[in-house]
């Protein structure tokens, strides 16, 4: 028995070395990402955005993305309503200034990947999914994404109004290693 | 009479446009707002001298219509005429490249008065009654 004993060890040592071992590869956040929303009322864009992607596509299981928007750099085109987004009535800047998405899990689809996690906006955390896909371009790649949210699960404005509660996401983020 | 007008409108017009153009610069140069891509120098000058040919078009139109009173007439509806343009730069939406777009009506609000400010200050010269 004894002599079964350190083999076994041995192999669950290195089994479990192996697995640690594995790591996925992260990837920086590079100049000319866009993180646009648009219905067919309101449309803008955001230009803060930054945070951690670590993705592999050989390994989406392992892959982890926590990134956040800096919702004071809000644009829609137009002052007056950049103002209206930026207040208490809509995204409340002052108390939320971010929008804060972390992942918990990463899978592939037939179309390319889809990843679900914690989107918080204006305080109310929801889990959400977003398919994506990724274009590997030399050193680099390219996340992009569509997907739409409904504002009143997030209590952004009121229920109702001018403003469509269904607003499409476009997501297009450049990254190097 | 028309001729006159259509003189005064013109001359006013460019007047109205140069303002513009040193303004837009001026304001560029104090704030660091650039929209020179939305409001070329090209563009206000056209938009100046429309307004100018405008009024001169409107003035001799109220002018034979009204007689006497045209005058006092075209000068109340120029000065409210420019005044409700100003709604215009407030609700336009400014290409999202462009930074700080509260910006733009502090800019282009002005201008909506220069033709205005334009034909009452040559008006004297043009056309004496």
């Amino acid at each position: 028995m004894k002599k079964i004993i350190y083999p076994v060890a041995a192999a669950i040592i290195l089994a479990g070395s192996a697995f640690t071992a594995i790591t996925v590869p992260s990837w920086t956040i590079a100049d000319g990402y866009s993180i646009s929303f648009s219905s067919d009322d309101a449309s803008g864009i955001f230009k803060g955005f930054k945070g951690s992607i670590a993705f592999d596509e050989q390994n989406p299981a392992a892959s982890k993305f926590d990134v956040t928007i800096d919702v004071t750099t809000i644009n829609t085109g137009n002052g007056l309503q950049n103002k209206h987004a930026k207040s208490d009535e809509w995204f409340d800047v002052a108390k939320y200034p971010q929008i804060h998405f972390t992942s918990k899990q990463i899978s592939k689809t037939a179309a390319g990947y889809q990843v679900t996690g914690d989107l918080e906006i204006h305080g109310v955390k929801k889990e959400t999914s977003i398919p994506f896909t990724f274009k590997k371009t030399g050193t680099g790649g390219v996340f992009a994404g569509t997907f739409t949210i409904n504002r009143n699960d997030f209590h952004v404005g009121k229920p109702g109004g001018d403003v469509a509660e269904q607003i499409k996401l476009n997501v297009s983020v450049p990254v190097t290693k | 009479m028309f001729k006159k007008a259509l003189l005064l409108g013109i001359v006013s017009g460019l007047l109205a446009g140069v303002a513009g153009i040193i303004y837009a610069r001026v304001y560029h140069s104090s704030l660091g707002a650039d929209f020179s891509k939305v409001a070329p120098t090209l563009n206000i000058i056209a938009s100046s001298l429309f307004g100018g040919v405008l009024a001169a078009i409107g003035f001799w139109l109220l002018d034979r219509i009204l007689k006497d009173k045209g005058e006092i007439v075209f000068n109340l509806l120029f000065s409210i005429i420019s005044f409700a343009t100003l709604l215009a730069p407030f609700a336009v939406k400014l290409p999202l490249d462009l930074e700080a777009p509260e910006l733009f009506p502090g800019m282009v609000i002005p201008m909506h008065f220069f033709p205005a400010l334009a034909w009452f200050t040559l008006k004297p010269l043009f056309i004496k009654k």
